[in-house]
């Protein structure tokens, strides 16, 4: 459970981050890089060690997977048009934030729900 | 003293070349008019194609104009290190496709009467330095095996330097004026049929299945093929991972004794220095220049960049009996990840655009081998060096640890645009300094001209959004991710950034930011960007 507690950290920080962000997108400026580029990895060492939990077997937070796997796929997308000169459609900020705080809820039921 | 370039002060007529209205189909198109797209335009004419030169501002108003002018096979890189990242048979390669580069600017200087001081002379590798002794010993070595007469002597003619531990000399180099070559060269190949465009910035390009459309400040190109040759390919490339861009400085004096020595010297100790000379308008040699002291764009140390000139004319001062400083300039290269250009088709997939760069400091020999290189192969004649300068090769095991450094430096470079810290304000810029500040959530560059008018464009870089730097010495704005360069009013002076950094306006009374800046366009304002 080590493992899930330690992502779950690492996903909370991600989360704050990822608010953080959001207000930029939302009023069309400039997000800053360097909360980018601590958002996205720290997301990305949560994602990674929740697969290793994951692979342990036993009971498993698989929706959060899927949710989590989704929301890094939408976030990749965004980075690669926010480094080109692309606009971040706000709707898909959003959805991404969504899906995230979706999974995050889930795994802490997960963790904590019994 | 204000920047300016020796070779942009002495040349004499500048033909004015038109700017691109309407559209226009040919077979080949060159972006860049330096000395890589005027030899391309060059071979490609003499192949019978129908080409048309763009070029943002003036023709060799890059940094050929802005170079240093000497001619050698030898390489910054060393021949010894590319044997060791590729192969020997490449560094062979190499060294003859610069052999024949050489020979080929003397021939068509001559063949059109190109006023620009050819002349052949030897060049000098030498150091003071017990240490550096080895790296010498293989240099030689590995010239030698690439089958050049390079030979080991006792003395460096010219120079009054004390103790030297190790020489090579390899005679048949040579030096020129690169300005008024390409110039030279553009009235031939105009001549020739080649269409040449003056401040014609193209601010869009497309490879489609058929063609290519490139879309002009004024006009559209339609062409079968696109020649990229712009020093560093413009927009976003994956070359740009592998292809860091670099600064270094050049300090041109005059010498009491009038004793110019006639070769070119690269003197190798902790630090190199290149020393030539050069004429202003005839043979006769009248000017010493230094040259040296890298750094990566945007990150000097200490974001002061005067200092750099002053070590070099530091450094003159202590060799050579310096009459007067006249000229002193700057200027970007861009090192590839194994020490060989990469020259050729931009990707895999890509089946009709071309780029050159990666050149080191060495460009305006491996720009003539690039224009011959990429011509041959548009017309289908096929090049003995294609695979050796392979646009598309990427990184191997041997270059790893430096492409993990160039990018690792790149990250770094994000990592520092963080929301807080920067509170200083538009009051806290002293006339002729210029500032990065955040207002309003937004980065900022501003500047405050002498006459206390503040210029003011987003901070954030064009290309892939880096937060640009303030260069003191050249009053620039300089972005440490690819090496994009801005004027303080936001436009282009190069690098892969293809359009201007967005002006912003602010109120005076509030220095608040107004709705409306003005838009980001590929324009640039003037021909000379430093001054
Ligand atoms: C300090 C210094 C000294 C050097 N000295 C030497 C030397 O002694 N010998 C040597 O061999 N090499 C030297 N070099 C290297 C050499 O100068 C360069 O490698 C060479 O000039 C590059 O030529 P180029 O034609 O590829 O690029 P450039 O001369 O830079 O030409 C590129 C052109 O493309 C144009 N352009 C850019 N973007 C656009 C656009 N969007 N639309 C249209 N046009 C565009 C630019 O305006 C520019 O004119 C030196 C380099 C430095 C930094
Ligand atoms: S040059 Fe690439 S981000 Fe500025």
């Amino acid at each position: 459970m080590n493992l899930i507690y330690t992502a779950i950290g690492f996903f909370a920080l991600a989360a704050l981050l990822g608010m953080y962000l959001l207000t930029f997108v939302l009023r069309g400026k400039e997000t800053p890089k360097a909360i980018v580029f601590s958002h996205g990895p720290m997301a990305v060492v949560g994602l990674v060690l929740l697969i290793i939990y994951i692979t342990k077997g036993g009971p498993n937070p698989w929706e959060s997977l899927v949710l989590f796997v989704l929301a890094a796929l939408g976030g990749l997308y965004m980075v690669s048009r926010d480094l080109t000169g692309r606009p971040i459609p706000k709707a898909l900020a959003v959805g991404h934030g969504l899906l995230a705080v979706a999974g995050f809820v889930l795994l802490l039921v997960f963790a904590f729900g019994e | 003293m204000e920047t300016q370039s020796f070779w942009e002060a002495t040349t004499p007529q500048r033909p004015d070349y038109p700017t691109l209205e309407g559209s226009l189909q040919v077979d080949v198109a060159i972006v860049g008019g330096g000395i890589t797209g005027i030899t391309a335009a060059h071979q490609l004419a003499k192949a019978g194609k129908r080409v048309a030169v763009l070029e943002a501002r003036r023709v060799g108003g890059g940094t050929t104009g802005w170079s240093t002018g000497n001619l050698y096979v030898p390489v910054g890189p060393y021949f010894h290190h590319i044997a060791k990242t590729r192969s020997q048979e490449v560094a062979n390669t190499v060294a003859q496709a610069r052999f024949a580069a050489l020979d080929f600017i003397e021939q068509h200087t001559r063949k059109y009467s190109i006023d620009c001081h050819f002349a052949r002379r030897p060049w000098y590798f030498f150091t003071q330095e017990e240490d550096m002794a080895s790296t010498i010993e293989k240099e030689a070595e590995a010239l030698q095996q690439a089958g050049m007469a390079a030979e080991f002597v006792t003395q460096v003619p010219g120079l009054r330097f004390d103790s030297v531990q190790r020489a090579v000399r390899m005679d048949g180099q040579a030096r020129f004026h690169p300005l008024r070559y390409v110039l030279g060269l553009a009235k031939a190949v105009t001549q020739m049929g080649v269409q040449i465009y003056e401040h014609t910035t193209v601010v869009d390009l497309k490879e489609e299945e058929d063609h290519c459309l490139l879309t002009t400040t004024q006009g559209t190109v339609t062409c079968h093929q696109l020649i990229l040759a712009t020093h560093i390919p413009i927009g976003i490339h994956t070359v740009q991972t592998v292809a860091a861009p670099y600064r270094s400085y050049v300090v041109a004096m005059r010498l009491k004794s009038g004793a110019y020595p006639d070769a070119y010297f690269w003197h190798n100790d902790k630090t190199h220095h290149a020393i030539t000379t050069h004429s202003t308008d005839s043979m006769v040699l009248d000017m010493l220049m230094i040259a040296g002291n890298h750094h990566k764009t945007g990150q000097a140390s200490h974001q002061e960049y005067q200092h750099y000139f002053n070590e070099l004319e530091a450094y003159a001062r202590q060799h050579f009996d310096v009459a007067s400083v006249e000229f002193r300039w700057s200027a970007q290269h861009y090192r590839s990840g194994d020490g060989v250009p990469y020259i050729g088709l931009t990707h895999k997939g890509s089946k009709r655009t071309y780029i050159a760069t990666g050149f080191y400091a060495d460009g305006l020999t491996y720009g003539t081998v690039a224009g011959i290189q990429l011509a041959d192969t548009i017309a289908g004649e096929g090049s003995p060096w294609l695979e050796t300068f392979d646009a598309t090769r990427g990184t191997n095991l041997s270059t790893v640890g430096k492409f993990i450094k160039e990018n690792a430096n790149v990250a770094a470079q994000y990592l520092k645009d963080i929301p807080a810290g920067q509170v200083s304000h538009f009051a806290d810029i002293n006339p002729g300094e210029g500032r990065t500040i955040e207002v309003e959530s937004e980065k900022l560059a501003v500047y405050r001209d002498e006459q206390n008018q503040l210029h003011v464009c987003s901070a954030v870089c064009t290309h892939m959004k880096c937060i640009v730097n303030w260069n003191n010495a050249e009053k620039t704005w300089d972005c440490p991710c690819h090496g994009s360069r801005f004027m303080t009013d936001g436009s282009v002076i190069e690098g892969p950034a293809i359009l201007n950094l967005e002006r912003k306006a602010i109120d005076p009374k509030t220095g608040h930011l107004l709705e409306s800046g003005g838009k980001t366009s590929g324009e640039r304002e003037i021909n000379n960007p430093i001054t």
